[in-house]
């Protein structure tokens, strides 16, 4: 391998992207603004949920009962309505995700000391809030059962209501949240956001840079230039790593500075572990332009290999263990999952390469095996 | 002039019927392209419906049990499927928990104080202790509200116990029980929303993509001039490449929804299948106006790439697909009307889950037939001016 020659082509290469003005921008300015759009707007937390609720009883009992939702600010409460069709209408318009019935005689039934049952009913068609919503509800009524309890119980017996509420109450849980004490989702996101976006932007670059040159013929120069393959894809791919790179110093810089997310770990260990990320994903788009042929299959088959799995299997939205068993394959045959470990625990568990060492090697691994198929992929000779 | 009058508009549907099949043949000869549009269609929205799920599942739970009594072991019993697995037991004391946490082999310890059972039996009000790693701060919250739930619905449920062996009964308590119906996918399917999600997501990646590509390659080969000389008006130019490519969409997406989305995952098509098709092609219209305005910006293929993404990634995280919008601030919330994709997902779900019809979803279907329009309307004048035809 010839030093000269791989300089001469990365200059190549490097004024080539610095020359088109506008692909140079966006070089930088996608992975910039996708941070700070799904920053702000990928949250997984169930807030607002709208509500309207259908009350039979008017009594004060069942307005109180109502009251727990409708102060509640896990809900959006949007009025009462007068039937049960109009909840059914509400509900397929999506103006609302969630009602209550509250059925004639639920006081009557309450003060005699009965069980009055209460409906409510939840807009399924995206099963995670619809599970969080009944979490929310389940949760409420039973707070109110408890304060039912606790007087019902007070009155028979003649002591206080803290007594009850004590007795009925004999273990409490106390919870410690570590890594994120407030459990703010930003906290939780923005690390994995770096992730997500050097998983998605290093492989355009790449995948565009070769096939553009295969498409445009120009790539015939290098067949038959005394440049070895070796030394055309470290200089080819060099300046695409290293315009990476300080997209990833952005990006840190906005996780901890623009969204406050705590670093805890080492920052160089971070920069060496993400060069190795930095690496593999762009051996991922140069192993898709070895076998596309057009820009338009390159940036197809970019988005499809990168952009979905990175959402769903490298737990940013979802752990891992959550995954069924194929899901679980999956995630552990791509890099990301590996590297949101290393994320993790640089960002938010301050812990040092002695507990992820594991992930590490992976990568390197897998940067090895990806550049090396690259390699031995790429053919000077064109096959017609 | 009769004949004229009679010939012109067969020559134009010709000119249109030439340059459609034009694009039909390139996208044919490019295979590596056709194979992943059929991997798209098919098992990658396979893949994305089977087993993955956004709530909380399986959450992995070590017990440090130091009473080792049959309270402690009924309460750790509460914790199972299909919200925690229990995975083991810890023996060797609290440093060995957060060597788990910290390595990430478990999300959640609960550590059981030895003298539970009797601080129970005597009425002494006990505590246990859970340490949950918040670093995904969405499950932790959720795992922590379960475990509260749990141990609450223990207590309570000893402590009546209690009470009605002293009392001997305590006659009928106040009770509201809550009776809770989840509609239009009662068990809360995620195969159903993830399948439908990545369906959608499929369609506006090509529909952005595909058109955009075809437009801008035509520039940067220089064979856009020789169009440009031909008796063909930007009309007949742009229009065939958004129709092959929408021909094309429409045919995935009636492949996916009959062989993936009914054949395996059994999603109920409650809704009219032509309102569905119908919504779609305007849907795909809609994006490939966008695709189009790109390619008029964009002055080489890899520039529509950058584009494309910084385009299509918010849309799709954004527009209610991946996450809730309710959990938006205003501001995005406000943002993302603009996108097609937003109202494309509320007559989707609407229609194929809700069974809902063109008298509930009239409102989206209108806004996005006027953004449509306006994109497309767009598109039309910047290639013109461009071109100067």
């Amino acid at each position: 391998m010839n030093l000269r020659r791989v300089i001469a082509v990365s200059q190549k290469e490097w004024r080539e992207i610095v020359r088109d003005r506008v692909f140079f921008a966006l070089a930088f300015l996608v992975p910039v603004s996708m941070m700070i759009l799904l920053g702000y707007g990928l949250s997984l937390d169930v807030e607002g949920i709208p509500l309207a609720v259908l009350d039979e009883d008017h009594s004060s009992a069942s307005r109180e009962y109502a009251y727990r939702f409708i102060g509640s600010r896990y809900f959006d409460f949007r009025g009462y309505v007068t039937s049960e069709h109009a909840l059914n209408v509400l509900l397929t318009e999506n103006r609302i995700r969630a009602a209550i019935v509250i059925p004639p005689e639920f006081e009557k039934r309450l003060v005699s000391g009965k069980s009055a049952a209460v409906q409510t009913l939840i807009d399924g068609t995206f099963p995670f809030r619809a599970q969080t919503t009944k979490g929310y509800i389940v949760a409420i009524n039973a707070a109110a059962n408890m304060d039912l309890l606790a007087a019902h119980l007070s009155k028979a017996f003649g002591v206080s209501q803290e007594v009850v509420r004590d007795r009925l109450q004999p273990v409490r849980l106390e919870t410690r949240y570590l890594y994120n004490q407030s459990l703010k989702s930003i906290w939780s996101l923005a690390p994995k956001l770096v992730m997500l976006i050097l998983m998605i932007s290093p492989p355009f670059l790449t995948a565009l840079g070769v096939v553009r040159e295969k498409e445009s013929g120009s790539i015939y120069n290098i067949y038959v230039s005394t440049v070895s393959r070796g030394e055309f894809l470290v200089g080819k791919l060099f300046p695409y790593v290293a315009v990476s790179m300080v997209n990833a110093g952005v990006l840190f810089v906005l996780a901890t500075a623009l969204f406050g997310a705590p670093f805890k770990g080492s920052v160089a260990t971070f920069f060496a572990a993400t060069l190795l990320y930095v690496i593999c994903t762009t051996g991922i788009g140069l192993l898709v332009s070895v076998f596309v042929r057009t820009q338009i299959a390159a940036m197809i088959v970019v988005s499809i290999i990168t952009l979905v799995p990175a959402v769903l299997y490298s737990g940013v939205l979802i752990p891992v263990f959550s995954l069924e068993t194929t899901a679980r394959m999956v995630a552990h045959i791509l890099p990301a999952m590996y590297y949101t470990n290393i994320v993790t625990s640089c960002f938010m568990k301050g812990i040092g390469i002695a507990s992820f060492w594991p992930d590490v090697v992976v990568l390197a691994g897998y940067a090895l095996l990806l550049m090396g198929l690259g390699y031995a992929l790429f053919r000077k000779r064109t096959k017609e | 002039m009769m004949d004229e009058a009679m010939i012109r508009p067969a020559v134009w549907c010709r000119r249109l019927v030439v340059m459609t099949s034009k694009e039909f043949l390139q996208l044919a000869r490019d295979w590596m392209l056709l194979v992943f549009i059929v991997y798209a269609f098919t098992a990658d929205i396979y893949l994305a419906g089977s087993g993955v799920s956004l709530q909380l599942r399986q959450a992995v739970l070590h017990v440090l049990d130091q009473d080792g009594s049959a309270a402690s072991r009924e309460l750790i019993g509460r914790f199972q499927p299909p919200h925690f697995q229990l995975a083991g037991r810890i023996t060797e004391g609290p440093r060995e928990a957060l060597r788990l946490l910290d390595r990430g082999q478990t999300m959640v310890v609960l550590d059981i104080p030895a003298d539970f059972e009797s601080d129970l039996l005597s009425g002494i009000p006990t505590r246990i202790q859970m340490q949950i790693d918040t670093s995904n701060s969405v499950q932790g919250f959720l795992a922590s509200s379960y475990a509260q739930r749990i141990t609450a619905d223990f207590g309570t449920e000893r402590a009546m116990a209690g009470l009605r062996a002293q009392s001997g009964g305590t006659g009928s308590m106040p009770r509201i029980v809550d009776d809770h119906r989840v509609w239009f996918n009662p068990n809360q399917n995620d195969t159903w929303f993830m399948s439908i999600t990545e369906l959608l997501t499929i369609i506006t990646l090509f529909a952005v993509l595909l058109p955009a590509a075809a437009m801008v390659r035509e520039k940067e080969r220089g064979t856009v001039e020789q169009l440009l000389v031909s008796p063909l008006s930007s009309f007949q130019i742009m229009f065939p490449k958004v129709l092959s490519m929408t021909v094309v969409i429409l045919i995935g997406c009636a492949v996916s929804l009959a062989l993936v989305l009914r054949g395996m995952f059994h999603v109920p098509v409650r809704g009219s299948l032509a309102l569905f098709f119908g919504v779609t092609t305007l849907f795909v219209f809609t994006t490939a106006g966008l695709g189009l305005l790109i390619s008029t910006i964009a002055r080489n293929l890899a520039q529509v790439g950058m584009m494309t993404i910084l385009v299509f990634t918010p849309m799709l995280f954004l527009s209610g697909a991946w996450t809730p919008p309710e959990a938006m601030p205003v501001w995005m919330r406000t943002i993302m009307y603009a996108s097609p994709l937003h109202y494309f997902i509320d007559t989707g779900f609407g229609i194929l889950l809700k069974g809902a019809g063109i008298d509930i979803l009239w409102r989206e279907i209108a806004a996005m037939a006027a953004l449509g329009g306006i994109i497309f309307g767009t598109g039309m004048l910047r290639f013109r001016n461009q071109f100067g035809n």
